[in-house]
């Protein structure tokens, strides 16, 4: 096996950990702050997707406002559904859980209504590929690479050194005691819910021109998002990180020796193996 | 006396307004059932399915319904999503047989949803037709089902017969499909074809169907340096991005698309650039001029219906509807076992032209529906055909 074949692969499985992370940090702030298992994230991701190719491909806006565009109005959409439905379900994990598969159905079913079920292509934004040796990346994913970087650090610096941010982490630790602190725990959550949907209406904005927008585009990635945040620790955000680069690396690396499903297998299988040996994830917290 | 002039006026005019016949031949309903992945990535297969069955539907009704007997019955069509699993499969062909009482399903695609409603199918004598390409599906237990589009075991081997003879520069070949019935039967078509023809197989590799990202699949495959790539039994939107992504990592070779139902739905998604050139011989283009009249003017009202081109299987799934309800008025009843008995001993005239039933020497049974096959290319933006070929089965018919 060469060098660069390995170099290609590990690069590959860079591309495929930025957006698995994106997609997990918002689910694991909205778990460590709701307490709600969101199974309806992976729809959130899909309707950045849809945003992007109305925005983008159907209206000619520019792709970078259509971006921007995207992730607000899924943050919006993601603000509106704690409103409406988590805010009073907020730590009641089983409730929580059943009424975001319901979510998730009324959005899938609701998307293959209003945008057809056949895939929708959405035109590159940036064309040409980067080539270093035999290494080859397309400019789409360099693209997608950085703005996910751009984007975990940007979540970074708002937790740690914005008002809001610290505020989110505390009612993350402990709800009451933030509350008797004077944070709003209401507007916190709404938006906490919010920067999570954003989040993941990023990732879908950011793969639409790469992968094309569907309906059912949110299926795999939150099923591999649920990977990461249970390896890495449910509610820990640098577990998400971790995790994804875990599984991204595994996905990238490990098809190159065996078949897709097995590598498939073999990131259930780690699950399987952490929730043994640590039952709270690398990173999570007893 | 003035109640019961007035209810029968209300009467006459309820039956004028309903459109209900008079007295004399009875009208029924007939319930036809569908299958298919009517989302999901595969839906592309599901919503031609519909639209081909919906074209015969209502051209039956609008003609005033399909004269069996002495009975004349409106055709009612019931569709259900199955996504591409064979469990939602089996759980939609139970509401169809049991719960809606359809004794005839004419529509489905992807392999292994085949099996699974084969299994309800053929100990109710249902009458089944479907576009699976699953090696299983046709089968001498199974008498009541029966392909209307034709397989790889079909195509495979004329297609690389044509690329050996047409393109001798190319010798080494790898084929890529979804993990399951469908797409292993297609590879293993493909490469015996490939290997019977002296061909090197470069790669047989296997995603699971949902994948959008092909980069760690493709590294592989391009490091065996194949000349030529088939998207073998991948449909329209998998097989778009592995085209795209496969011109992203600096592929240049050929490539081919064994399962190619519709080229123009391959162009969308990958991009004029990374689907120029692709042959396929399981379409049928039906602007072409060498197709029959029937297939244009087909292909020319579906058009206008639905704003898209139809692929092979829109019209398979219509030629499957036109020869089940011919073999319905022949036999002069909806009974499938009346109905399966003229199938298979009567010739029908479709879109096709002639249609032929064989398949014996493949499947023990002679449920296979035989045309010959056209081989295409996309070419700036459009689908020109190359070559009419005849499966191997045809010939000896």
């Amino acid at each position: 096996m060469s060098t660069q074949l390995l170099i290609q692969s590990a690069m590959n499985g860079f591309g495929l950990a930025v957006v698995y992370i994106l997609v997990a940090l918002g689910l694991t702030l909205i778990f460590s702050i709701l307490g709600i298992i969101n199974f309806a994230h992976g729809e959130f991701y899909m309707l950045g997707g849809f945003a992007t190719y109305y925005a983008f491909g159907v209206f000619g806006l520019h792709y970078v406002l259509a971006l921007l565009l995207a992730v607000l109005a899924v943050g919006g959409a993601g603000v509106l559904a704690e409103r409406l439905v988590f805010r009073r379900l907020r730590g009641k994990t089983l409730n929580g859980f059943i009424v975001s598969l319901g979510l998730l159905w009324v959005l899938q079913a609701s998307a293959q209504l209003g945008f057809g079920v056949l895939d929708k292509a959405v035109p590159s934004a940036v064309g040409g590929v980067l080539r270093v040796g035999s290494v080859v990346i397309s400019s789409e994913r360099l693209l997608v690479i950085v703005s996910g970087v751009v984007l975990i650090a940007a979540l970074y610096v708002f937790l740690t050194f914005t008002r809001a941010g610290r505020a989110m982490r505390a009612v993350a630790q402990d709800a009451d005691a933030a509350a008797l602190q004077g944070v709003n725990i209401e507007a916190v959550s709404a938006l906490g819910f919010g920067v999570g949907c954003g989040l993941a209406g990023a990732a879908g904005a950011l793969l639409a021109p790469i992968f094309a927008v569907s309906p059912t585009m949110g299926a795999l990635p939150v099923v591999k998002a649920f990977i990461i945040i249970i390896v890495g620790g449910m509610g820990s955000l640098p577990g998400a990180v971790i995790g994804g680069l875990l599984l991204g690396a595994v996905e990238g690396i490990g098809t190159l020796f065996m078949s897709s499903a097995a590598v498939s297998m073999l990131g259930f299988l780690v699950v399987i193996a952490v929730l043994l040996v640590r039952p709270r994830g690398l990173f999570g917290v007893a | 006396m003035t109640i019961r002039i007035t209810a029968a006026a209300a009467l006459a005019l309820l039956m004028v307004v309903s459109g209900a016949a008079p007295a004399g031949a009875a009208e029924k309903t007939l319930t036809i059932g569908l299958l298919g992945p009517l989302s999901g990535a595969a839906a592309s297969y599901g919503v031609e399915l519909q639209r081909g069955a919906e074209m015969k539907t209502d051209e039956i009704n609008k003609a005033g319904g399909l004269k069996i007997g002495g009975d004349v019955y409106k055709l009612k069509l019931v569709a259900y999503d199955q996504k591409a699993q064979a469990a939602e499969a089996a759980t939609a062909t139970n509401k169809l047989v049991f719960q809606d009482k359809t004794k005839y399903i004419i529509g489905n695609a992807v392999g292994a949803t085949c099996n699974a409603a084969q299994t309800i199918t053929e100990p109710n004598k249902v009458l089944f037709a479907f576009v699976c390409w699953g090696t299983s599906n046709l089968a001498p237990d199974k008498p009541y089902s029966f392909r209307s589009m034709l397989s790889q075991w079909e195509l495979a081997e004329p297609f690389y017969r044509w690329v050996k003879e047409t393109h001798p520069n190319i010798k080494r070949v790898a084929a890529i499909s979804p993990n399951d019935t469908s797409g292993k039967d297609t590879n293993t078509a493909v490469v015996k074809a490939l290997k019977s023809l002296g061909f090197e197989v470069a790669g047989d590799e296997y995603y699971e169907r949902g994948t959008k990202d092909f980069y760690p699949i493709l590294t592989k495959v391009l490091a065996q340096k194949p000349d030529m790539i088939d998207v073998a039994a991948a449909p329209a939107g998998e097989a778009g991005l592995i085209l795209k992504q496969a011109l992203e990592l600096g592929f240049k070779g050929a490539k081919g698309w064994t399962a190619g139902t519709n080229p123009f739905t391959i162009i969308s998604v990958a991009g004029r650039e990374a689907a120029e050139g692709v042959w396929s011989p399981a379409n049928i283009n039906v602007k072409s001029e060498h197709v029959n009249s029937a297939v244009r003017k087909f292909g020319e009202a579906y058009e206008k219906r639905y704003g898209e081109v139809p692929g092979v299987i829109a019209v398979a799934n219509y030629a499957a509807f036109d020869v089940f309800a011919q073999a319905m008025q022949r036999a002069g009843s909806v009974d499938t076992e009346r109905v399966l008995d003229v199938l298979t001993k009567e010739r029908f005239e479709t879109v096709w032209g002639p249609l032929v039933i064989g398949g014996k020497e493949t499947y023990g049974i002679d449920r296979q529906f035989l045309y010959p096959l056209v081989i295409s290319e996309v070419r700036g933006g459009q689908v020109v055909d190359l070559a009419q070929v005849l499966p191997a089965a045809l010939k000896k018919k």
